[in-house]
């Protein structure tokens, strides 16, 4: 399912008015994996809010497929996954599951059910335990485990793995790209680490500081494997690390 | 571990109880107080000791008052906040009645229930009623608002209605709250039973109290307010241990 974004911004009213994004054009193909990198406040979370139907857009229009944000919500079209595991935690491992189950019923057809999706992010054996007994890496495995039983066809992330440790990080974000691979949703994922975007994405959005707008919109075609020590790839990190070190008023930066 | 830590915490609470009582009665003896003044705490527990009908009559009626009045306040409190949650318009309306009935001295509202409803149970359960509620509606109100913004943004993704939200998400997020306001209003009931027994009543604690004052019989004074401080210790005991139990996913409070 692709995503269609014409001539968005938005505004906070706080007691003054924050531009947080400006006249975003975008377009994101069926399948594709999309980072979105740059400054702290540029309005990357902002624009996966407003895909998500979380807030309502001050101008602009945002398409899903053929879905405005509140009927691909309704639709169970779109997966939200945030920093924080958001797990209740009065529910076990399973409960958690089994309501997000619950949210789903009559949306699309699950491809896996609670057990298997518990399976698949190697979670089966802490079934009945409560989220604060797991470690934080666990948390995001369980977090990911209810977004596969979604089931849906685009999943929004805002930097799901940032408050791990490294090594968790590392592994997590391994995990993901072979869920992307199995189960080929379209990916709008928020990082702030530009190794992690290389190693995972297809393309690469930079955004300027507030008010957030796409300065460069970067394919990324480097075989996997995607090693650092692979000469594109040290190529693709010089590249965005001058971009995010410019100052950001440019245009967009078509990458050939 | 966790054993030997709360026998160290008995052992050093009832340290301090002993070491309270015994510098009490020491100094009712080396100061040669008259009884009328200030019973020595082994003069008090004599007097309970030769009365146990009297006061265990006592004890019983006030505490069937204070725990009916508390479960009436509680469950008024705990209704109210969750309409106040799911129609937010009236909350301004309601939250400015529940502030006026609130700032209004109970000391003064228990004559009057007396003076309308006679001396029996019902002012008191009302009186007590009313002290409960605002603690309860006030901190309920609170939990239900002040749900995980990360949880509710996951509700808002999967389409959640009000109800729903309500239901999994904000009504398990008050329990910590309600517990908070419990450990207020729990002795407090024991206050509101006995306030409202000593504007009127044919017996309970706040009788014997006000005949014992009246009559400078301050051994039998003492010995009612020596089991108010026993029950108020053991409802919010109560309390705490139900807390524990249902509040299970928080850690324990710590100080060390």
């Amino acid at each position: 399912m692709q995503i269609s974004i014409q001539s968005l911004s938005h505004q906070y009213f706080n007691g003054k008015t924050t531009h947080a994004l400006q006249d975003i054009y975008l377009d994101v193909s069926q399948k594709q994996f999309v980072a979105l990198i740059g400054p702290s406040g540029c309005g990357k979370s902002t624009l996966i809010r407003l895909i998500a139907n979380l807030i309502v857009p001050s101008q602009g229009e945002i398409k899903i497929g053929n879905f405005h944000p509140k009927q691909a919500i309704e639709n169970g079209k779109v997966a939200w996954m945030a920093q924080s595991p958001a797990l209740l935690p009065w529910l076990t491992v399973e409960g958690n599951l089994r309501l997000a189950e619950r949210f789903q019923k009559g949306k699309n057809q699950q491809s896996l059910n609670v057990e298997q999706v518990l399976k698949r992010v190697g979670l089966e054996s802490a079934a009945d335990q409560h989220p604060y007994t797991l470690s934080g890496g666990m948390q995001q495995r369980l977090a990911l485990a209810r977004l596969l039983l979604q089931d849906a066809p685009i999943w929004l992330m805002d930097e799901p793995f940032a408050a791990l440790d490294e090594l968790t990080r590392e592994r997590l974000t391994e995990e993901l790209f072979s869920l992307w691979k199995d189960f080929s949703p379209t990916v709008i994922w928020i990082t702030h680490n530009i190794h992690e975007a290389i190693k995972l994405s297809d393309r690469i959005l930079v955004f300027s500081e507030q008010p957030g707008h796409i300065v460069a919109d970067i394919p990324n075609a480097i075989p996997h494997p995607r090693l650092e020590n692979n000469p594109d790839f040290q190529e693709l990190l010089f590249k965005l690390r001058s971009i995010l070190h410019q100052d950001s008023t440019g245009n967009i930066n078509h990458a050939a | 571990m966790q054993h030997k830590q709360s026998r160290k915490t008995i052992v050093i609470t009832l340290s301090i109880v002993i070491f309270f009582f015994l510098a009490w009665e020491l100094g009712v003896f080396l100061t040669g107080t008259p009884v009328y003044l200030l019973p020595a705490p082994s003069r008090v527990i004599q007097t309970l000791l030769s009365h146990p009908d009297t006061f265990a009559q006592a004890t019983f009626l006030t505490l069937g008052e204070a725990l009916t009045g508390l479960m009436i306040g509680v469950l008024a409190g705990i209704l109210l906040a969750s309409v106040l949650t799911l129609l937010p318009g009236i909350e301004d309306g309601v939250m400015t009645l529940a502030i006026l009935i609130k700032s209004t001295p109970m000391v003064a509202i228990a004559p009057l229930l007396t003076l309308w409803l006679g001396f029996g149970i019902l002012p008191k359960i009302i009186i007590t009623a009313l002290m409960s509620f605002f603690p309860v509606l006030i901190n309920v109100l609170s939990g239900m608002q002040r749900v995980d913004p990360a949880l509710y943004d996951l509700f808002k993704s999967w389409n959640a209605s009000r109800w729903e939200i309500f239901r999994f998400l904000r009504a398990p997020s008050a329990i910590p709250y309600l517990f908070t306001a419990l450990k207020i209003t729990g002795p407090l009931s024991l206050i509101g039973a006995v306030v409202a027994e000593w504007t009127g009543a044919s017996g309970g604690l706040g009788r014997t109290m006000w005949l014992a004052y009246t009559n400078l019989n301050l051994p039998f004074l003492f010995a009612a307010i020596f089991i108010l401080a026993a029950a108020g210790m053991i409802i919010y005991r109560i309390i705490t241990w139900s807390e524990a139990k249902a509040v299970f996913w928080q850690p324990a409070q710590t100080n060390s």
